[in-house]
């Protein structure tokens, strides 16, 4: 065997998959592609709002359903055109870094901790912080197991806090703390099956009680604590340090979002009647968060310069 | 509910969704079809060659070509998934492309997986081809073309295994094509993907389905292999 004809051969082989990939991924039509979190697509609100989205911009939408730390690592990367998450202090990181120019809230929804229906914690009617330490406590004693997300979500980082806060240290190597390492729905599935506590968005609980019915045996053990507030925003990416992205079509998917319609629609989507998502833009002071007067200013000044 | 109901109403579901030639399901069945064939096709058109000029020549290292070759043939999706990721990659050196996210690029990535089959199981068909009919071959001093159809044609049932069996590999993993393709709804779902992701949400009924799809796809591919190996085997 010569092995200029090996050489040849394998030349040959490289140009011909490069030339078939080329020809079939050159499309023209317009696209955008968001990098959200598991709990914006579970719940239904990204199929929802899809159909409005694109037929007002005649843009195609597609996203990818990851943790807010998958998210952020594949926008870093210039890998998505767009980002829709829920941890501010990493949002704020991003941006800082040079990676994003604007991070803006645009609408929330709360976390719930849920539990088997037997509570063999005893947490109910308690905060965010003094529940969390009693499903600890009583782990320790063998009565109770925790399932994390364990996948450096925006779920996950909250939950960090909490631990943070209570100045608990340890807990991961601990027999009754499970670290799941997937998304909210198989995390909530799985503290399921272990009849354990574990700390989920309320729109992917009720969308997964809504598709599972009673074979879903967790109840909600703690609720209503402003720690357990859960603030998503959308981040642009910066288009000088990310060349390739579609920064066009993500404005335009930034304005939508926060214009009247787009707020109303979030607003008025519904899992079993109940509303899972609540518009926030420009009204952040009113749920105790910061207020964002730069950042509003920014995005009408866009939508200003797009009219 | 006790746990063989939800089985029972997970595949009465399932049937419903599949009799029922629901669109959505149609799209993703499709797509995996159009990847997983796209992958066969391309790996064999070049794995087939290679594997036979491997095969049928002697040259300085064969054995260890050999079985870097058979070592590829068990390569984990996963890890084919994160070079490809990392090929792809806005960053990386194939970034200009920007096909990362798309179907073309889970069909370059099991291109990896289907090309080490196909070429493996090549080699070691035309290694097991009777030595005197090279020999013969030799002899007539026929063109070099027409003695490699000549053993190819000899070979065929090893090279149909081979292409039968990069598809069943193809068709049924999971790892790879979610890592670059990404489960986009309606772009880039594939049958495994979807199970993957209905299972997580809890969708059952339309898992199941899916999986019904995937196993019948599967039982096509070998029950058309055993009936030709068997063909083949009353010929001798």
């Amino acid at each position: 065997m010569k092995s200029y004809k090996l050489v040849l051969l394998a030349s040959a082989a490289v140009l011909a998959i490069f030339f078939t990939l080329t020809f079939f991924g050159a499309s023209s039509e317009k696209k955008l592609l968001i990098a959200t979190t598991t709990s914006t697509v579970d719940s239904g609100l990204m199929d929802y709002i899809k159909p409005y989205f694109e037929s007002k911009y005649g843009i195609n939408l597609s996203w990818l359903s990851l943790g807010t730390g998958q998210a952020l690592a594949v926008a870093s990367r210039g890998d998505a055109d767009l980002l829709l998450v829920h941890d501010r202090e990493r949002e704020e990181a991003f941006v800082l870094s040079g990676n994003g120019s604007l991070r803006v809230t645009v609408f929330y929804n709360d976390f719930v901790i849920v539990g088997p229906e037997k509570d063999p914690a005893n947490v109910s009617s308690l905060n965010a912080t003094a529940c969390m330490e009693r499903i600890a406590i009583a782990g320790e004693s063998g009565s109770a197991l925790f399932v994390s997300r364990g996948d450096g979500s925006g779920t996950h980082a909250l939950e960090k806090r909490i631990w943070k806060a209570l100045d608990m240290q340890g807990y991961e190597n601990s027999e009754w703390y499970k670290a799941a390492g997937s998304g909210m729905s198989a995390t909530l599935r799985l503290a399921n099956e272990l009849e354990a506590y574990t700390l989920a968005d309320r729109a992917t609980f009720i969308r997964l009680k809504d598709s599972m019915g009673e074979a879903l045996k967790l109840k909600v053990v703690c609720e209503g604590d402003p720690m357990l507030l859960n603030p998503y925003s959308i981040v642009l990416l910066n288009s000088s340090r990310f060349p390739n992205i579609r920064y066009e079509q993500a404005v335009d998917f930034l304005l939508f979002i926060t214009s009247t319609e787009g707020q109303r629609l979030v607003g008025d989507y519904t899992i079993s009647g109940e509303h899972i998502f609540f518009p926030i833009y420009n009204m952040t002071e009113s749920i105790g968060l910061p207020s964002e007067d730069a950042e509003v200013n920014f995005v009408e000044d866009l939508r200003a310069s797009r009219k | 509910m006790a746990g063989i109901e939800i089985f029972l109403e997970g595949f009465s579901k399932a049937f419903e969704l599949i009799l029922a030639n629901d669109p959505g399901i149609q799209a993703i069945t499709a797509l995996s079809l159009r990847v997983s064939l796209t992958a066969t096709l391309l790996g064999s058109a070049f794995g087939i060659p290679l594997g036979f000029l491997i095969g049928s020549h002697g040259f300085r290292g064969k054995s260890m070509v050999i079985a870097v070759v058979n070592t590829l043939m068990g390569i984990p999706p996963v890890v084919v998934g994160l070079v490809v990721y990392l090929l792809l990659s806005t960053a990386g050196p194939l970034g200009f492309l920007r096909i990362l996210y798309t179907p073309e690029a889970m069909i370059l990535a099991q291109i990896f997986l289907t090309f080490p089959v196909v070429c493996g199981i090549t080699i070691s068909s035309v290694l097991g081809l009777d030595k005197r009919l090279k020999e013969t071959l030799q002899s007539l001093s026929a063109p070099k073309l027409w003695e490699a159809v000549i053993l190819l044609r000899e070979c065929r049932i090893g090279l149909l295994t081979a292409v039968m069996a990069a598809f069943g590999a193809a068709i049924s993993e999971v790892g790879a094509i979610m890592m670059v393709g990404g489960n986009i709804l309606g772009y880039t779902r594939a049958l495994t993907t979807a199970i993957m992701l209905y299972t997580n949400t809890g969708e059952f009924a339309l898992a199941i389905a899916l999986g019904i799809i995937l196993m019948l796809l599967a039982f096509g591919v070998n029950l058309t292999l055993t009936v030709i190996q068997v063909k083949h085997g009353k010929r001798r």
